[in-house]
């Protein structure tokens, strides 16, 4: 097997005839495939799109689609570029076969990092075509107008050719290096609109293809055996019993693995429970004991920010405050388990995986089975919800095994019960903020320590002179990992429920308290004026009885503010979210309602683990299992929102997917205080624990 | 452990199937497995998720919880069959106007249970889109989309009932 630098093979090469193809590459993206691809040399280039002959472009790209609608912004902002419909374009995304190397769709990075390079490589595309254009008429390039997808003379439109004609079969191939005069924003056409997504018929009509639905001839199904507590050694495993099983093709055990591979999945699933094995189980930390032991195990990973004197200053402020701020172990929950696929073929196996890493996963899959990189291909499909959850590789290496070790395409997807115990949370945390205030007023000095969550989102959005932020690891009970916004939705809600405090005692109104620290980021003082603005935000000092509460945030470029509006429940504790209103300024909107939709989602996702969502866990056992025990945020649950989308056309688009979640549950805690005095520092506020608060 | 099968014979999306199955095996799988009709999705196989919903003479069940053999001699509606040889059905129109998905994994089943409550109610009020959406679970949550979709497509449906004059 011929295998290029990038992962590309010869024939994928081959098979693009003709055209304009410019490669480009994300700088950071590029080192950390550097870093990553082991042994392999590293890429040049991180994507590439394709002008061909007939004027039909094609973006090839390792991102993978989610349901954040990255593919439809994609396509715009090459749309813009070259000129042409939104329906030109032909998105192959995630398959690690026709791709180059991409690290992963997380941290809302599709748009701002890939659709901005994406967005100079079909300009550079466009300048390309231009400069040939010019030079077949004798004419210099500035004498061109591109427009329609078509270069004409600006002074006689009706000597024009479509852009794909120019290269004449002949392949052209440009590297992106420079930065190439992109589109004036005024003159946009395609981005900045609503175009609706091209998948939504395939969706509204159950054709569109997710993972579960792909189907292979002779394909068999696979449920892989699990210990009884996390970390069990497998001592004894007596399968006789599962083998007879009708439909079941075969165990398949390789060391400690072992699973049951059978016609269908509910077959294999019911097989596997006749397994008769021991395991060794090993002690684990009661839930009880959590934030003690995180304590107890804390040592120092990074001081994130240090800036000016923080001791003596916090010594010498006239009011000083400190609180301790906790958030749970959340799952993702996605409604689509983990699936894969596999099937081999001439030694080498392709694997169709709904994950958001299908090029870490090939490297993981190639080194538990013993291959080369090039004897893996991941599809990712339609990914039917991410979170941050789907990055790891199990079940993508166990249908690898078992499609190897039964000579048949083998399907292993899990159950609601797998799904929630078997992969990684959310990590809980812990969150020690201590401030000082002066005379006039405000905060003078800011320390924060931040346990077991890493450090996303820690840095303060306020110029405080005087701060220091660190960062403490500690040992985890549960696996944990990424999820929507990593550490940022629990470090936003201690930063700003502890803002709120202050503002109230200091007898301070909470937007006007916000805006007076805020001199160091006008964007985010606009966003938050955006949202009192659209809110009608009166001057307050909380509580008023009402059930209001404000919040703020940044991410990934993105500045967010809300206002909740909600009642409590005095003899439930139960707490109704009814109205938010959010504002979010992320430089160029690509597709507004894309964005708003991703806005809204953000924020009653937001709601789970601000008022329900705890993982349970008993002796290395995950107790909630299902949703009746786990219950996210339904229909019911959903507030009425509206949306501010601030403008700020002139900044390059930043990230969208994640910053509505930072401030919702810090503004819910807030309303919480608004509404009944009292102030909740632990998530999720649970109706026992705002009966426990407004009690006491 | 021999597993006994029986034939169960059912319409899906009016054509008459007959199979031979185990009577316990759940509707969802047979729609899946044995049909090829994988609109349905599985997502929590004890009906707590709704992305499973289908209709059974009519209305909304959790797929997954219904064994085969309480399908015989009924009528199975998915949504591969909801808009029929030409075009969309109403609610699939609204909830693409809407846009009221995002990874889409559970549209169909949404879309099945707003088509269940339109016939049991033509003009719902919010609330009772809620609790009729209540068990249909969507993770990325553009729920107030979904509640827009559903009352589109009851106004919709309405008119197109007064239209051809057969409400």
């Amino acid at each position: 097997m011929e295998t290029s630098e990038s992962g590309l093979t010869r024939r994928e090469f081959l098979g693009l005839t003709g055209g304009v193809i410019v490669f480009f590459a994300i700088p950071s993206e590029l080192a950390r495939a550097a870093g990553e691809s082991e042994g392999g040399e590293a890429p040049s280039f991180n994507a590439f799109l394709r002008i061909a002959p007939d004027s039909t472009v094609t973006v090839f790209t390792g991102k993978v689609e989610m349901g954040e609608g990255n593919k439809t912004a994609l396509a715009q902002m090459v749309a813009e570029e070259l000129t042409v419909p939104f329906s030109s374009i032909e998105m192959v995304m995630g398959d690690t076969d026709l791709v180059p190397w991409d690290g992963g769709t997380w941290g809302s990075t599709s748009v701002r990092f890939m659709g901005v390079e994406l967005r100079a490589a079909a300009a550079e595309a466009r300048d390309v075509l231009v400069e040939m254009a010019a030079e077949q008429w004798g004419v210099p390039p500035s004498a061109l107008t591109v427009s329609e997808g078509r270069i004409s003379l600006t002074s006689d439109t009706r000597t024009c050719v479509a852009l794909g004609e120019l290269s004449e079969g002949k392949e052209i191939r440009r590297a992106l290096k420079g930065e190439p005069k992109l589109r004036p924003v005024a003159e946009y056409r395609v981005v900045g609109t609503s175009v609706p997504r091209a998948e939504g018929r395939g969706i509204v009509t159950g054709k569109e293809q997710f993972v579960a639905d792909v189907r292979i001839p002779g394909m068999l199904h696979g449920a892989v055996l699990h210990p009884p507590s996390f970390g069990a050694r497998l001592t004894i495993a007596d399968t006789s019993r599962a083998e007879r099983v009708s439909g079941v093709v075969e165990v398949v055990r390789e060391g400690e693995f072992v699973a049951v591979v059978a016609e269908r999945p509910e077959i294999a699933r019911e097989a596997r429970q006749s397994i008769r094995a021991d395991w060794e189980e090993k002690p684990h930390p009661s839930m009880a004991s959590l934030w003690d032991d995180l304590r107890s195990t804390a040592e120092l990973a990074d001081t994130v920010t240090e800036e000016g004197t923080v001791g003596s200053v916090l010594e010498a402020a006239e009011r000083q405050f400190s609180a301790t701020y906790q958030t749970a172990f959340v799952a993702h929950a996605p409604v689509e388990p983990h699936v894969a696929l596999a099937s081999w073929q001439d030694g080498k196996v392709t694997v169709y995986s709904n994950t958001q890493t299908p090029f870490l996963q090939k490297d993981d899959v190639a080194a538990a089975l013993g291959l080369e990189s090039g004897q893996v291909r991941i599809v990712v499909p339609r990914v039917g919800g991410g979170f941050g959850g789907k990055t790891n590789p199990e079940l993508a290496i166990a249908a690898a095994r078992l499609a190897r070790a039964v000579g048949r395409p083998v399907m292993v997807d899990q159950t609601r019960e797998e799904e929630l115990t078997w992969n990684y949370f959310k990590p809980a945390a812990l969150i020690d903020i201590r401030c000082g205030v002066n005379g006039d007023r405000e905060i003078t000095a800011w320390d924060c320590d931040v346990y077991n969550c890493g450090d996303r989102g820690a840095e303060p959005p306020y110029g405080f002179a005087n701060r220091r932020v660190r960062s403490f690891g500690c040992d985890s009970p549960l696996r944990q990992g990424a999820w929507r916004g990593l550490a940022g939705s629990a470090i936003t809600f201690a930063i700003e429920v502890h803002m709120d405090e202050v503002a109230s005692e200091m007898g301070e109104d909470p937007v006007e308290f916000r805006l007076k620290h805020l001199d160091n980021d006008p964007r985010l003082a606009q966003t938050v004026r955006a949202v009192a603005e659209a809110y009608g935000w009166t001057p307050r000092r909380a509580p008023t009885g009402k059930g209001v509460g404000f919040a703020c945030g940044i991410d990934v470029g993105s500045r967010v503010a809300e206002i909740v509006e909600l009642e409590v429940e005095a003899k439930t504790g139960l707490v109704h979210v009814s109205r938010v209103v959010v504002a979010q300024e992320s430089g160029l909107v690509i597709n507004p309602d894309g964005i708003t939709n991703q806005i809204e989602g953000g924020i009653i996702m937001g709601l789970g683990p601000a008022l329900r969502e705890v993982v349970h866990y008993e002796n290395g056992r995950i107790l909630t299992d299902r949703y009746s025990k786990y219950p996210i945020p339904t229909i019911r649950d959903a507030p009425k929102i509206e949306t501010v989308l601030v403008p700020n056309p002139t900044l390059s688009p930043q990230g969208a997917g994640e910053p509505s979640i930072f401030p919702i549950s810090a503004a819910v805690a807030n309303a919480i205080f608004d509404a009944t005095g009292k102030r909740l520092r632990e998530m999720p506020f649970l109706p026992a624990r705002v009966l426990a608060a407004t009690a006491a | 452990m021999a597993e006994r099968k029986e034939t169960v014979s059912f319409q899906v999306n009016g054509v008459e199937r007959e199979l031979k199955v185990s009577g316990s095996r759940n509707l969802l799988s047979v729609l899946r497995h044995e049909l090829g009709l994988t609109g349905a999705k599985y997502g929590c196989g004890v009906g707590e998720c709704g992305s499973c919903t289908v209709l059974l003479d009519g209305r909304a069940v959790r797929s997954c919880a219904v064994p085969i053999s309480a399908v015989a001699g009924r009528s199975v509606t998915t949504i591969e069959g909801l808009g029929g040889e030409d075009g969309l059905h109403p609610v699939q129109e609204a909830f693409l106007e809407t846009q009221a998905f995002q990874c889409g994994y559970c549209t169909p089943g949404l879309i099945m249970s707003v088509v269940d409550l339109l016939r049991r109610k033509p003009d719902p009020t919010e609330p009772e889109i809620r609790d009729a959406l209540a068990g249909n679970l969507c993770r990325c949550a553009p729920y107030p989309r979904i509640i827009r979709a559903a009352q589109l497509a009851a106004a919709a449906m309405s008119s197109s009932g007064e239209r051809h004059g057969d409400k």
